[in-house]
């Protein structure tokens, strides 16, 4: 994938979310939509692409831990606002390369975790598990060896105890297993299909209604 | 493929040379010679040693090549740089395969074994030779009564249909052992040591098809190719069931990693989810590993998860039931039929519905066995466990149900824990259990863990033959 090669040249060993989320994208698996801009006029078309409410992100492959830095703004809901959150950000970026990525804002308070792994033996291996701060707390997580086939994703996302968040509860609708299944075939299948890639984290996959929604991704490149 | 063809002359040879045999107790080619000639192998055993003529009663030769005859298996204990030159003697005498028990090739830290290994590995795969080993105790195959190890006692484990493929020297002596004690049948017994040439998969092809295994069962410490294990195991679609134990499961992933999938992917959280998806029923302690497996090679598999659970006394009963529910079996309410029959024969105040405690007919034996018929012919029902603990009014209650439990042959799976002080019911325990009437643990976890690894099992078979 050229996104990949370009940032293996630069000497990148990571993509920033929005190249992670480009590669996502060309597999199918569904992304947010969002808009890189670098000032305040290309910050107004987004915003009014995307339209409110909106989340704002320093977008840098450079910086990860965001929402420590002050890079994250949510909830953002007109123009003033965006803009006062935009010039933050920048502000907070200390001279790396300066870009910010506008997002429409997903609601579902469901939150997983879908990821990438490379083993030595076994090759690229899947990850499922719950995600956001949950992810490093509990560690309910699942894998499977690429590639992946249908039955394999279903068993793997059964196969945590916290299983039953994908059930409908509390007036929340049942999450849509096959399209979670797709994922993470998904997944797999660019382990398989891009050598380069030593790591991916799909973090948070929200469930959005029924419909699952990678909010942040990061790829991690093998030089 | 050659290799392969040559797997069941290994297994099963007509002779066998030991080469570096010996009449010295310090040496381990002397054990090797005890295990073969003790262990009633019938076939002709070719003692190789220069420096002796006769070896435990045996002509001995100088080489190889000095024995005139067809020589099928080679079980080689002689130093490592002696072992190349007496595989090419091996390759040129036509020898089948090799069982190659000397260490101090791969895993020593000196470079020179790791090039030793590869030169072994070109002369057996140019030959089709295939080697057990190196750095094994080597393996046994009890139903040919050739005990190719350098354990004589290992002729001591009964004739089954469970075999062993383990990574681990001290780890199958310890399930044979354990199986001694247990009384549960193995087919074989294979040290794969440093995986020459024959690792877990190509163990797979071979048991595939070999007729005296019914049960497979892993002991994995690490896998140098392990989707060609992945692979071996979906072709057999569940035909056989596969159960492995993974020791190692410490969840240390990669410290320096990027992202939380590769700081979190632990090895054996992979393996997990490996084995899960290639069919393989994994178990965590040697306990639960020698339990499964002795339930696979006896019972039927259920078709259900419906539990009946009978016990001669309640608290045995619960312990059951906590653990089968929790395992994914259930206590499944009876047909209106069987209550009918369970209540005419129990009085009110015992619990007559599921489980039932026969607690109150305890010295009826008729009155039990009418409940355990009645179970029987329950449709709600596909698996009885059946708890009764000894008591001095009670000695001939296992007599009693002998009868109807011999003749139904175990129609669904029943698994059971009859436990006694030493002495009073172990024999009618092994003739039942010899018989086929059921399968018997020391406890009722263990009973019930048992059955539901067999249900476990049924799902895994399911689901690969749909592939």
């Amino acid at each position: 994938m050229k996104i990949i090669e370009k940032a293996i040249k630069e000497g990148k060993t990571t993509l920033s979310e929005y190249e992670s989320k480009q590669v996502l994208a060309a597999y199918q698996i569904p992304v947010t939509r969002e808009i890189l801009v670098n000032d305040v006029k290309d910050l107004m078309n987004a915003t009014q692409e995307i339209g409110y409410p909106l989340v704002l992100k320093g977008c840098s492959a450079e910086i990860t831990h965001k929402t420590e830095k002050g890079l994250i703004k949510v909830d953002i809901r007109n123009d003033d606002d965006a803009t006062v959150a935009f010039k933050e950000i920048m502000a907070n970026m200390n001279g790396n390369e300066n870009a910010v990525l506008v997002q429409e804002m997903v609601k579902g308070q469901r939150e997983l975790v879908i990821g990438l792994t490379r083993d030595a033996q076994f090759g690229p291996c899947v990850m499922f598990g719950l995600g956001g701060i949950f992810t490093e707390i509990l560690k309910d997580i699942s894998f499977r060896v690429a590639p992946l086939e249908k039955r394999d994703a279903l068993e793997m996302m059964h196969d945590i105890k916290g299983h039953r968040i994908l059930e409908a509860v509390r007036g929340m609708e049942a999450a849509d297993l096959d399209a979670l299944a797709d994922i993470l075939i998904k997944v797999g299948q660019i382990g398989l299909e891009n050598e380069k890639v030593k790591e991916i984290d799909i973090n948070p996959v929200l469930i959005s209604g029924s419909k699952p929604v990678a909010v942040d991704a990061l790829v991690v490149l093998d030089l | 493929m050659k290799k392969m063809a040559n797997m069941k002359t290994l297994f099963d040879p007509g002779s066998v040379a030991v080469i570096g045999a010996s009449d010295k107790q310090a040496k381990l080619g002397f054990h090797v010679m005890k295990s073969l000639t003790k262990g009633g192998f019938t076939g002709r055993i070719i003692p190789v040693n220069p420096g002796s003529h006769e070896i435990m009663g045996l002509k001995a030769f100088p080489a190889i090549a000095d024995h005139d005859g067809q020589v099928d298996l080679a079980i080689v204990v002689l130093p490592a740089k002696l072992v190349p030159g007496v595989f090419r003697e091996c390759a040129d005498k036509g020898v089948k395969g090799i069982v190659l028990i000397t260490a101090g090739f791969k895993e020593i830290d000196d470079l020179a074994g790791a090039d030793l290994h590869e030169e072994l590995a070109g002369i057996a795969n140019e030959a089709g030779m295939p080697v057990i080993g190196p750095n094994t105790f080597g393996m046994v195959n009890l139903h040919a009564d050739l005990n190719a190890s350098f354990t004589p006692e290992f002729s001591q484990v009964k004739k089954g249909g469970i075999c062993l493929v383990s990574q681990s020297g001290g780890i199958s002596h310890l399930l044979a052992f354990m199986a001694m004690r247990m009384d549960v049948g193995f087919s074989k017994i294979v040290g794969l040591g440093n995986r020459l040439n024959v690792d877990f998969a190509q163990m797979l092809e071979y048991l595939m098809d070999d007729p005296d295994t019914k049960v497979i069962v892993l002991y994995v410490e690490g896998v140098d190719e392990p989707r060609d294990l992945i692979e071996a195991t979906r072709k057999l679609r569940g035909r056989k069931p596969i159960i492995a134990y993974k020791t190692g499961s410490g969840t240390v992933g990669d410290q320096a990693s990027l992202s939380h999938t590769g700081s979190m992917a632990g090895r054996h959280d992979i393996y997990t989810g490996a084995f899960r998806q290639a069919g393989i029923l994994y178990t965590n302690s040697t306990e639960n590993l020698l339990d499964a497996a002795k339930a696979m090679a006896s019972c039927p598999i259920p078709g259900g998860p419906g539990m009946a659970v009978l016990s001669g006394q309640a608290g045995p009963g619960m312990a059951s039931c906590d653990l089968c529910e929790a395992a994914g079996l259930k206590i499944v309410r009876f047909t209106g039929k069987t209550q009918q029959r369970v209540n005419e024969l129990l009085p009110p105040l015992a619990l007559r519905t599921n489980p039932v405690d026969m607690g109150p007919a305890w010295y009826d034996s008729s009155a039990i066995e009418g409940i355990i018929q009645a179970v029987m012919d329950d449709d709600n029902v596909n698996g009885i466990l059946i708890l009764m603990m000894f008591a001095s009014a009670n000695v001939d209650a296992v007599k009693g149900i002998s009868d109807l439990l011999v003749k139904w042959a175990q129609g669904k799976p029943v698994i059971s824990c009859i436990q006694s002080p030493p002495g009073i019911w172990d024999e009618q325990i092994r003739a039942l259990e010899e018989s086929g009437a059921l399968v018997n643990y020391p406890t009722p976890e263990r009973a019930a863990r048992a059955m539901a690894a067999l249900w476990e099992y049924s799902k895994i078979k399911d689901r690969m033959e749909q592939d």
